[in-house]
């Protein structure tokens, strides 16, 4: 251990409760850091998971333009060939396939435009949360044929209710006019109202008749195990395709390409988390600043011997740095432990937020969130932490050179 | 004394200059009407009755639809599919602004709600509102003639047509082709920062119904050239006696007659 270290190392400690009191505000930065960026990531990952269950999925395989178009001509022929590919995947949790069609809904007096969807009951119910968001009546079942499931605010703008007819025209596959009566065997609410404003579900089967889709449809959905095998999945089906003869018609699309709104409102509220996490470490930084800047003008005497007797100023500044940089150092190692321990804890347990149980599960999300530990937040929150901490030592560390020997030997101490 | 006629003088002149062109702005505004109108009621006599190719053209695909087409005045028409087959008595009936649908197979009417409007029309590019608010260039818009060119030695007016501050219309200009003996040769749509949208313009003039009508009328979209939807007029006959029973819920549900 070298003089200088070893001096600073009794410096740092010869305040005993200035250096913890400063060491445990760089400790609490961290910690409060990682657990924050945690928790946002988590709540992403619990959003998108929601959004992607209620309706999109975290991929589908589509019809090359059918997201920007709509067409009902662009479909998936073969939808078992690409639940056949999707099968071999270790990363798909479940699949299902789906076709869609725009059409009007009329009850006795009214009508409204909808989307009018074909599932597959079993399938469905293993990708998005449809099922446990039926309100009235009942879901679907397989042997289900001219039966049902329509939005909460499309079933009371049509005034029907269960066992009430529906009329359903639009044009089918071939451009004929499609046309059938259903019962409402079920109504669901999501709370989102635009969706509940326009979905009518029927058994795949019956849409295919109906619409004259040949056993086509246009979207197969996927369900992937987490968030992160999305990209895996992607990659693997999009070479798997490219070597099917279909492969200038299909494309798989992941949900950023599926929800571009949700991706944005993600970003929109990280940014906003940015600007409070850059004050609360600014803050944090003054407080540091303080510190540092007192112990120098405590010390103006001390170092005015120091320079008087030939220690030239770029070693005071040296070991001021090193003074700093080891509080902050063990400060930030603090911090990492416990904030990984915290959110660690939290991630197992999760956080139920008290009254927000029931308001939660009406929009299909879970009632406790989990932050999820990640390297990323680890390192985000550490890393920035670190190099505010540090540029803040380098003013007293700088200020140090200007002092003259004499005038600081002779400096009146403050306390 | 002399300055002051001499001012009362031009005065009296620019006065004259301005009630001249006035007028002859509002003769212009009034001739374009003039023409839309005497076209619009040449287009569709008191009454037709016409039978009609639809063919509906897309890159990949193509769909021919023969429809029966009853009009009377600007109000009343009722349109009838006979081919294809498994489309065959669907019908269409609009009267005013309101329009139904009639499906056979489930045997029932759908009115078309006002948001479906602008929703194409069997699969074309023909509008539900195309259908329904045909007069709604004689009634919404203002017309004022900004040129002529010849088409088979006959003035075409070029008529550029606004729509009134008020007029609940989606186009933001229309401009119209119209020969001097009535015939419509061309229909252009603006969006509201006036570029174009979509054309329908006619072709083979000949002699249909006893009178010079086009035989073949093609709606294009402006920005995709290879869809377009092409209307061919197999049968037409004018000025019918057109009974009103014809033009009524009961008579499109009963596809019988």
């Amino acid at each position: 251990m070298s003089i200088d270290t070893k001096m600073a190392w009794r410096n740092i400690w010869r305040n005993t409760r200035r250096s913890i009191l400063t060491i445990s505000a760089i400790t609490f930065a961290t910690t409060l850091l990682i657990f924050m960026l945690s928790w946002q990531f988590g709540s992403y990952d619990t959003m998108i998971n929601s959004a992607v269950k209620l309706h999109t999925g975290h991929l589908q395989v589509q019809a090359r333009g059918y997201n920007d178009k709509r067409s009902i001509r662009l479909v998936v022929p073969d939808p078992e060939a690409v639940g056949a590919i999707l099968n071999q995947h270790p990363g798909v949790a479940a699949y299902t396939f789906r076709a869609t069609a725009f059409s009007l809904a009329s009850s006795k007096e009214r009508t409204y435009g909808v989307m009018v969807m074909g599932i597959d009951p079993e399938r469905e119910a293993k990708v998005s949360t449809l099922k446990k968001l039926v309100r009235q009546g009942r879901y679907l079942s397989a042997e289900d044929n001219l039966q049902a499931v329509i939005g909460k605010l499309l079933a009371e703008n049509l005034r029907v209710g269960i066992g009430d007819e529906v009329v359903v025209l639009g044009q089918a596959r071939d451009g004929s006019i499609a046309a059938s009566v259903f019962r409402v065997k079920g109504i669901y609410r999501s709370g989102q109202d635009e969706f509940d404003r326009s979905g009518i579900y029927l058994p795949l089967k019956t849409f295919q008749d109906v619409y004259g889709m040949r056993g086509a449809v246009h979207e197969v959905v996927v369900l992937a195990k987490t968030l992160q095998d999305v990209e895996t999945i992607k990659q693997d089906v999009s070479t798997r395709l490219e070597k099917t003869r279909k492969k200038d018609q299909l494309v798989i699309l992941d949900w950023m390409e599926l929800m571009p709104g949700l991706v944005q409102s993600i970003k929109v509220d990280l940014g906003s988390g940015l600007i409070f996490y850059f004050i609360l470490v600014v803050v944090v930084a003054f407080s540091i600043l303080n510190t540092f800047l007192m112990a120098v003008f405590e010390r103006t005497r001390e170092f005015g011997v120091l320079l008087a007797v030939g220690t030239t100023p770029g070693r005071l500044t040296r070991l001021l740095l090193l003074e700093s940089v080891t509080m902050t150092l063990v400060g930030i190692i603090i911090g990492i432990v416990l904030g990984c321990i915290v959110t660690w804890y939290f991630q197992v347990h999760g956080i139920v937020i008290s009254g927000t149980a029931e308001l939660m599960s009406q929009f299909g999300l879970p009632e406790r969130m989990y932050p999820r530990l990640s390297v990323l937040a680890t390192v985000i929150g550490a890393g920035g932490v670190l190099v505010i901490t540090l540029l803040t030592a380098l003013y007293p560390a700088l200020k140090v050179r200007r002092l003259r020997p004499v005038e600081a030997m002779t400096h009146v101490q403050a306390v | 004394m002399r300055k002051d006629l001499f001012r009362t003088g031009m005065w009296v002149y620019i006065l004259l200059v301005f009630q001249v062109v006035w007028h002859a702005a509002n003769v212009n505004a009034f001739d374009a009407q003039a023409i839309v109108k005497a076209s619009f009621d040449y287009w569709r006599g008191k009454t037709s009755v016409a039978i009609v190719d639809m063919t509906i053209h897309r890159p990949t695909w193509e769909r021919i639809v023969t429809i029966k087409a009853w009009t009377r005045g600007e109000e009343d028409s009722i349109f009838r599919i006979m081919a294809p087959a498994k489309d065959k008595d669907n019908g269409t009936l609009k009267k005013g602004k309101n329009m139904w649908m009639y499906n056979p197979k489930i045997n029932r009417v759908i009115k078309i709600p006002p948001s479906m409007m602008s929703q194409s029309w069997m699969g074309s590019d023909f509008s539900n509102d195309d259908l329904s608010k045909t007069d709604s260039l004689l009634s919404d818009y203002v017309h004022e003639i900004i040129g002529t060119e010849t088409h088979d030695g006959k003035t075409v007016y070029l008529i550029q047509s606004r729509p009134k501050p008020d007029a609940p219309v989606v186009w933001g200009m229309q401009k119209l082709k119209i020969r001097e003996d009535h015939i419509f040769l061309e229909q252009a749509f603006f969006d509201e920062d006036l570029k174009p949208v979509r054309a329908m313009s006619a072709h083979q003039i000949q002699m249909l119904g006893n009178r010079l009508f086009p035989k073949k009328w093609r709606m294009q979209k402006v920005d995709v050239p290879d869809e377009y939807t092409l209307l061919e007029y197999k049968e037409l006959s004018f000025d019918d006696n057109l009974p009103d029973r014809l033009f009524t819920l009961s008579n499109l549900r009963n596809p019988g007659r």
